[in-house]
């Protein structure tokens, strides 16, 4: 007879490990960059973690976890994105700003994922896709059209709803403003730093095709901005 | 690589436009031939800073902004300052109230 007992799964090797944190089981975006790094950089950066957060149990400053995050991410990126970059272009559309910021009515465009509670665009046809789905469906995003969501300038924060499977989305919902930053732009109207906000701030999903956006949808989205009378646009990427 | 398509779209439009890209996301910018970026040393999903902290977030879209006047060709300009949590501020209060307790604890 043979032995009926299961035998024990193999162990988890390290690369499988650190790729985990890549939309695997470890799902977390904001060290999905380790699946970026080599395992003998991974190692690194795990070791100085640990070195580091030994000095935090000394002295409780968690500003140099911080820190090693920001710059192995940095790296990461650096090395890594910019080596697959597809889109490169030589020429630099440039339009002139013909008058004072002080006199300028300026808008908002992110690509956080951002929409009005109640206005939910339903990507890939679903209404009230959770945040874990729409990581689950990076892939998905990543081949459909964007939906640009609109956002009235005086929107109150707990209407503010994100949804994004690229970035991780933790700190908006503690604070809007760190992708959606409308506080500092009404903030900056009152101050008359700027001449005024226009009255619609967009958001979608930056997760997308590239060329749907390149070839058709951007230059409607154009338009759209061009219809609210703005002198310029602040766009934030994530 | 969104932002950098629709920054493109927009300025091509006669629209002036300015983005604020992480310093990971640095190449972008430069790779898109995007027209003017405030590059922020901050960690992905924070672009324009930490949680909570208003002063710094409004520091940096003032900063963002003010390359759109007066400009007439490609801008791409490190904004100065450190990535600031918001540990640096109330976390330092709140360790210090821990080395310290107050006669409000419970005990004292």
């Amino acid at each position: 007879m043979t032995d009926s007992v299961d035998p024990a799964p193999p162990p988890e090797t390290f690369q499988a490990f650190k790729d985990s944190f890549f939309y695997g089981s470890r799902s977390n975006l904001d060290f999905k960059f380790l699946a970026d790094l080599s395992e003998t950089e991974a190692g690194e950066f795990f070791t100085g973690l640990l070195t580091e957060l030994s000095q935090t149990i000394n002295d409780g400053d968690g500003s140099r976890l911080v820190d090693l995050a920001r710059v192995w991410q940095q790296r990461a990126y650096t090395a890594h994105l910019d080596a697959k970059t597809a889109f490169r272009y030589d020429d630099i559309p440039f339009t002139a700003l013909d008058k004072p910021l002080s006199g300028a009515r300026i808008a908002l465009v992110t690509s956080s994922g951002h929409f009005v509670a109640g206005d939910d665009p339903q990507p890939l046809g679903v209404a009230n896709m959770s945040q874990a789905e729409a990581e689950a469906r990076v892939g998905e995003f990543l081949r459909a059209q964007p939906t640009l969501s609109t956002i009235p300038i005086g929107t109150p924060s707990d209407q503010l709803v994100v949804r994004h499977g690229g970035y991780p989305t933790d700190a908006a919902r503690l604070d809007h403003n760190v992708v959606l930053p409308l506080q500092p732009l009404r903030d900056l109207a009152t101050m008359a730093v700027i001449g005024e906000l226009a009255p619609r701030a967009y958001s979608f999903v930056g997760a997308t095709s590239q060329l749907r956006l390149r070839d058709t949808i951007a230059a409607d989205w154009a338009a759209t901005l061009q219809a609210d009378a703005v002198d310029a646009v602040l766009l934030v990427p994530v | 690589m969104s932002v950098g398509h629709v920054q493109r779209a927009f300025e091509a439009a006669g629209i002036p436009t300015v983005g604020i890209y992480i310093r990971a996301f640095e190449h972008v910018p430069h790779n898109m031939g995007v027209s003017r970026a405030l590059i922020t040393d901050h960690p992905m999903g924070r672009p324009v800073g930490a949680p909570g902290d208003i002063d710094r977030q409004r520091s940096i879209v003032r900063a963002a902004l003010e390359l759109l006047p007066g400009s007439t060709s490609q801008q791409i300009v490190r904004y100065p300052h450190p990535y600031r949590p918001m540990d640096v501020i109330v976390g330092a209060q709140r360790r210090e109230t821990s080395r310290n307790p107050t006669d409000t604890a419970p005990g004292s």
